[in-house]
């Protein structure tokens, strides 16, 4: 399987060039600087919420988190409803969405761990609960307003048109290489996703691990979800279910395997990137909805096919 | 049933660099047991997977009423006749006796399955072995509430339920008590009558006595005997088993003496766990300490058990102070290291590169932002004492030969400088001069007072290389071997449960 | 978890794990009860009857998803081909109500869904592609494929076969007969070869297929299954709601994975069945229902809602967790 070998970022980052060329070429204006920094901005969003899921993918098992879409939206609305407009407030808002996005998130890793609740269920359950948290918080009425700074950041560009959440994505990537490669946590997570046994023989704490990785995605979608709220300046109650199962395609573009023990953020970033382009592309062409969703769909399949195969039980 | 003869000639398999069949024959008839024997790592269940169609063979040639058969699957060879009873490979936990014993191969009336018949065959299948079978093993009893014993003749019906020609039992009494294993070969008798043709793999000296007609003896992958058993003695035959074998440069760090005046670094009192059945040992600072027997009695889960990484009860002492070991990183802050029996699915991560692997258990050490240079620095010198072959500390482990992972397995430990070395069987599917390297690397540690507990399942190995050897049966230490004893005659005696002639010193407590 | 099993007796293990829906069905009488102390008309016939049609969708999807789940794998893309097939059914019912041209948009809803379900388990059994990521791609395919067929919400369905649900045959509503159906044909197909071998692959499938069975085809037809009973479910929807829907599935599959595991099935494959999906399906109404008749304010009602379901969930691991401690 020689096509196996080569690098799925470099794959995902070619694919991304390709998409990029072929909308020039449909569309005049695509291609454009504008517009390009326009798609790294929407791709910012997935990428920020497909950070944790990276993170959890990783740890191996074929784990998914799929509560990231209530969290961004809970993340959304806590800085909305809290913050309210005022910058200083909304920092501190910030705060507590990302502390109530790790807590939720230690609660999935927990019922994981301890209880032995299917991931695929637990993370599911909780998605659930956020979504009826947030309606008491917001006791179906949504009144708030997203902080200026906060818009400024996201919206408004920072250093050569480059709108500062890009910045700030760009930012995260740093830590994330950081976080994964530059400390015992990172490598203790490599090592769970590749072999349990393995990581506990050789004295990791597994359940400690999944439990901070849980925490981690749990605080990351948080996050992903109030730079969203700087974007759109609205909170509307499934603001982020669009980027449940899209985060999880964009780890598996970006190389990471779903067995887990194998991958990185950079190639989440890719693969965040190739999603958004496809989307951004199919729109461009004005193409029928119904068409967009299809070729999406058979892109997802012909980039598994690349490599996104399992072994034969035949050994 | 028709006659049937089959002959497996000169068979050969190499798996990467080693050689598990060098020239293996055996042949089998109508109406007769065939017994396959050999020591530890001899290449008698390679022999069986060949015949059972489950292993494709590099070479020789195997025939089946005179004609050459080619196995490409276990169910083709099935089809032809042949059956293998497995240890327990074959059967889904989840599902019951009756649903497992027909698995693939279900009585059907219009594409149904005729569940009363199926549960009646089984019925009739089960009380083939009446009195020998644990109180709730019935056709609709789930096969994970049964015993492994219970589970072991679930195997047995199976394969009996495709009426072979043939049938293999590899090792098939190892988990049979003794009221079964008689109900077995009564069976046996009955089924010899009918003109089944029998091959018989096992260790057990008395059984093999009692039930086979001939027996071909495997040594290092070659047949170096056949013998008819009514005129052949159980000396003659583990004299088969042992004598000569490939020379191997041994590092030997053996006084052999009594170490008695050695602080004991390592004891047990009464150790149980799941498959321990109360062991007590003691283990001293520069000795090492082998754990011999055949496989599966238990010495495994003491290296586990010993390490944190299982259940149990009783008591553990390091340097005469109890210790409570719920979780290896306990016992690894203790001072202990352990290097797993399974080197690619315990002992390493195969897709991560060599730093990492070496780097595993020590990450801490490195700060909350990883010193990568002072790692890697250290990683180097881990490597270089230890002679590691290999392109570079970043490529991956699974890129390495076998003996160059193990001593990534034991590297990883040994940056931590630990007093107590727990190895199970560490040098299985090493080559020769790999073997070697890890023989000196063992007899430098000793040198430094490290204690080491070995398991090995190459019978010389425990007896060049140890100083004590604890033969390990049914969870339990049963012979403790030293000095003049600890031979490889003797080993082999006490791990088939042979009587010996020679008198041995009593083992440490707990014994059997 | 199954040194937890192994401290229970045998016996209590066997049934545990045979009658995997013992737990469901506990749940099952608990919600009853409390439904009936918080509302007692709630059981009258007329009334249950309608309460429970809204969840037979969920009840014909959920039954797919347990037979991909005993197989081993699983089936995010059933929602989408509900939405698929149910625009099928209504834009070529939509026209006249002849019974030839009924019969035709019934065969090709159905087909719809089989060969959608055909192509999940070619991609998954044959071409070893991860279930989780695959299903996800290829509703996106199915979800586009319904919005090709109907853009927009509408349609309608022919005025005799809207009743459907509110003929009685026998005196019973038709959902009861519908759960009957659905029972006495997992009944018909667990007694088949396909039975033991669906449990075996599922269970362990090196076991499965060293005994000679041919686990890619019995997981391929497991998926062409969950492809014809989300077909079924798309059906049920259009007869119970009269019209036709190109969006919006993504809940209801959410929902069958919850209703398969809240029923005793594992995710992990090899045990369970469509009776505890099915009971599942009902906890799942009784819950709402229960939350809505307990004069909690509207906006905790999901929260609560979704609390009961994660303890629900939890049972099981809790029951485990102190079996383990006991032991230890």
């Amino acid at each position: 399987m020689r096509v196996l070998r080569l690098n799925p970022i470099a794959i995902a980052l070619i694919l991304a060039v390709i998409l990029f060329v072929v909308g020039g070429i449909v569309q005049p204006g695509f291609a454009s600087y504008g517009q390009g920094m326009n798609i790294l901005r929407l791709a910012a969003f997935l990428g920020i919420v497909a950070a944790g899921q990276t993170l959890v993918i990783i740890s191996g098992g074929e784990r998914i988190d799929l509560s990231v879409g209530a969290m961004i939206t809970l993340g959304a609305i806590l800085v909305f409803r809290f913050g309210d407009g005022q910058n200083d407030q909304a920092l501190l808002a910030l705060a507590l969405a990302l502390g109530v996005g790790l807590l939720i998130g230690a609660i999935n890793g927990l019922g994981i761990t301890v209880l032995g609740i299917p991931p695929l269920v637990m993370t599911l359950g909780m998605a659930g609960v956020i979504q009826g948290l947030i309606l008491v918080i917001t006791g179906g009425r949504i009144e708030g307003e997203a902080a200026p700074a906060l818009t400024s950041l996201v919206s408004g560009s920072l250093i050569f048109g480059i709108p500062g959440v890009v910045l700030l994505w760009l930012l995260l990537g740093g830590v994330m290489w950081l976080v994964l490669q530059r400390t015992a946590y990172g490598r203790r997570l490599f090592a769970v996703g590749t072999n349990r046994v393995t990581a506990k023989l050789s004295g990791v704490r597994v359940p400690s691990v999944l439990v901070l990785t849980y925490a981690l995605s749990g605080m990351l979608a948080a996050l992903g979800g109030v730079v969203l709220l700087g974007y759109t300046e609205q909170v509307f109650l499934n603001l982020g279910d669009p980027y449940t199962l899209p985060s999880v395609a964009a780890v598996v573009i970006g190389g990471t395997l779903l067995a887990g023990g194998v991958g990185s953020y950079f190639g989440t970033m890719a693969g965040a990137l190739v999603l958004t382009l496809l989307t951004s592309l199919l729109t461009a062409l004005e193409l029928p909805e119904s068409a967009r969703l299809m070729v999406y769909g058979a892109t997802l399949l012909l980039l598994l096919s690349l490599y996104g195969r399992q072994k034969a039980l035949r050994q | 049933m028709a006659d049937v003869s089959l002959s497996a000639q000169h068979l050969v398999k190499r798996y990467g660099g080693v050689v598990a069949l060098a020239d293996s024959s055996l042949d089998v008839q109508s109406g007769e047991v065939v017994a396959l024997i050999g020591a530890n790592g001899s290449g008698k269940s390679t022999l069986g997977k060949i015949i059972t169609g489950a292993v494709v063979p590099d070479g020789g040639r195997l025939l089946l009423d005179g004609e050459q058969a080619r196995f490409s699957s276990p169910q083709a060879a099935r089809r032809m006749g042949i059956s293998a009873v497995y240890q327990e490979l074959s059967l889904v936990a989840d599902m019951t006796v009756a649903e497992n014993v027909w698995l693939a191969n279900e009585p059907l009336a219009l594409g149904r399955v005729r569940r009363k018949e199926r549960k009646e065959r089984t019925a009739r299948l089960l009380s083939l072995f009446e009195d020998a079978l644990g109180p709730s093993v019935g056709p609709d009893a789930l096969v994970s509430a049964l015993s492994p014993s219970d589970r072991q003749i679930v195997e047995i019906l199976k394969a009996l339920s495709r009426e072979p020609r043939v049938m293999i039992l590899d090792e098939a009494t190892a988990s049979l008590g003794g009221r079964q294993v008689e109900r077995l070969f009564e069976l046996v008798g009955e089924w010899k009558a009918r003109g089944m043709a029998l091959i018989f793999i096992s260790h057990r000296m008395e059984e093999i006595f009692q039930i086979a007609d001939r027996a071909t003896v495997l040594r290092s992958g070659r047949t170096v005997g056949a013998a008819d058993l009514k005129e052949t003695s159980e000396q003659e035959l583990v004299g088969l088993m042992i004598e000569g074998g490939i020379a191997e440069q041994r590092h030997i760090a053996h006084p052999g003496e009594t170490a008695g005046e050695k602080t004991v670094l390592l004891e047990t009192e009464d150790l149980r766990s799941s498959v321990l059945n109360g062991v007590t040992l003691q283990l001293r600072e520069g000795e090492i300490l082998g754990l011999g027997g055949l496989q599966g009695q238990g010495q495994s889960n003491l290296l586990l058990t010993l390490f944190g990484a299982a259940p149990h009860s009783g008591t553990i002492r390091l340097a005469g102070e109890q210790v409570r070991l719920s979780h290896p990183r306990q016992a690894m802050k203790q001072g202990l290291a352990f290097v797993p029996g399974d080197r690619g699915g315990e002992g390493l991560l195969p897709i991560r590169s060599i730093l990492e692997n070496l780097l595993l258990p020590s990450w801490s050490r490195y700060g909350a932002f990883l010193n990568m240079r002072r790692a890697r620095n250290d990683s180097e010198a881990v490597s270089q004492s230890l002679r590691l072959k290999m392109g570079s500390l970043d490529h991956p482990v699974n890129s390495l030969s076998g003996g160059n992972a193990q001593k990534v397995v034991l590297g990883k430990w040994l940056m931590r400088g630990p007093k107590v070395l727990l190895l199970d069987d560490p040098t299985k599917g090493v080559d020769v001069g790999a073997k070697g390297e890890f023989y000196k690397i063992l007899s430098d540690l000793r040198e430094r007072g490290v204690a080491i507990l070995l398991h090995s399942s190459d019978d010389e190995e425990l007896v060049d290389l140890c100083d004590r050897v604890l033969v390990m049966r049914d969870g339990v230490v049963s012979r403790q071997l030293s000095g003049g004893n600890l031979n490889k005659s003797v080993l082999v005696s006490a791990s088939v449960g042979a009587a010996s002639s020679s008198s041995d010193s009593a083992p440490s407590g707990g014994a059997a | 978890m199954s040194a937890a099993w192994a401290s229970i007796g045998p016996r209590l293990r066997r049934v545990a794990l045979r009658q995997s829906y013992a737990f469901a069905l506990l749940l099952l009488v608990v919600a009853v009860a409390i439904n009936y102390y918080l509302q007692p008309t709630f059981f009258q016939p007329g009334i249950l009857s309608g309460n429970l049609l809204l969840f037979v969708p969920l009840m014909l999807v959920a039954v797919g998803q347990t037979v991909v789940v005993i197989g081993g794998g699983i089936d995010l893309s059933l929602g989408a081909i509900v939405s698929m097939a149910n625009v099928i059914f209504v834009s070529l019912m939509s026209q006249e109500a002849s019974p030839s041209r009924i019969l035709l948009a019934l065969a090709a809803g159905f087909l719809a869904g089989i060969l959608a379900g055909a192509l999940n388990g070619f991609c998954v059994a044959v071409l070893r592609f991860q279930p989780i990521v695959t299903t996800f791609a290829t509703s996106f395919i199915f979800a586009g494929l319904a919005l090709y067929v109907l853009p927009e919400p509408g349609g309608v369905m022919p005025p005799g076969l809207v009743n459907f649900f509110y003929i009685n045959p026998l005196g019973l509503p038709m959902v009861l007969w519908v759960v009957i159906i659905l029972l006495l044909l997992w009944a018909l197909l667990r007694s088949t070869r396909y039975g033991p071998y669906l449990y075996a692959t599922g269970g362990r499938d090196l076991s499965a297929f060293v005994s000679g069975v041919p686990v890619s085809s019995v997981r391929f037809l497991s998926y062409c299954i969950a492809g014809l009973m989300a077909a079924a479910g798309a059906l049920a929807l259009a007869l119970s709601t009269g019209t036709g829907n190109p969006i919006g599935g993504t809940d209801l599959m959410l929902q069958s994975i919850v209703a398969v595991v809240l029923g005793g099935t594992r995710l992990s494959g090899g045990q369970g069945g469509v009776a505890g999906s099915i009971i599942g399906v009902v906890i799942l109404s009784l819950i709402q229902s229960i939350v809505s008749f307990s004069g909690a304010p509207s906006s905790w009602q999901t929260l609560i809602n979704g609390l009961i379901v994660v303890a629900a969930l939890a049972g099981p691991g809790l029951v485990a967790l102190l079996g383990r401690r006991r032991r230890a």
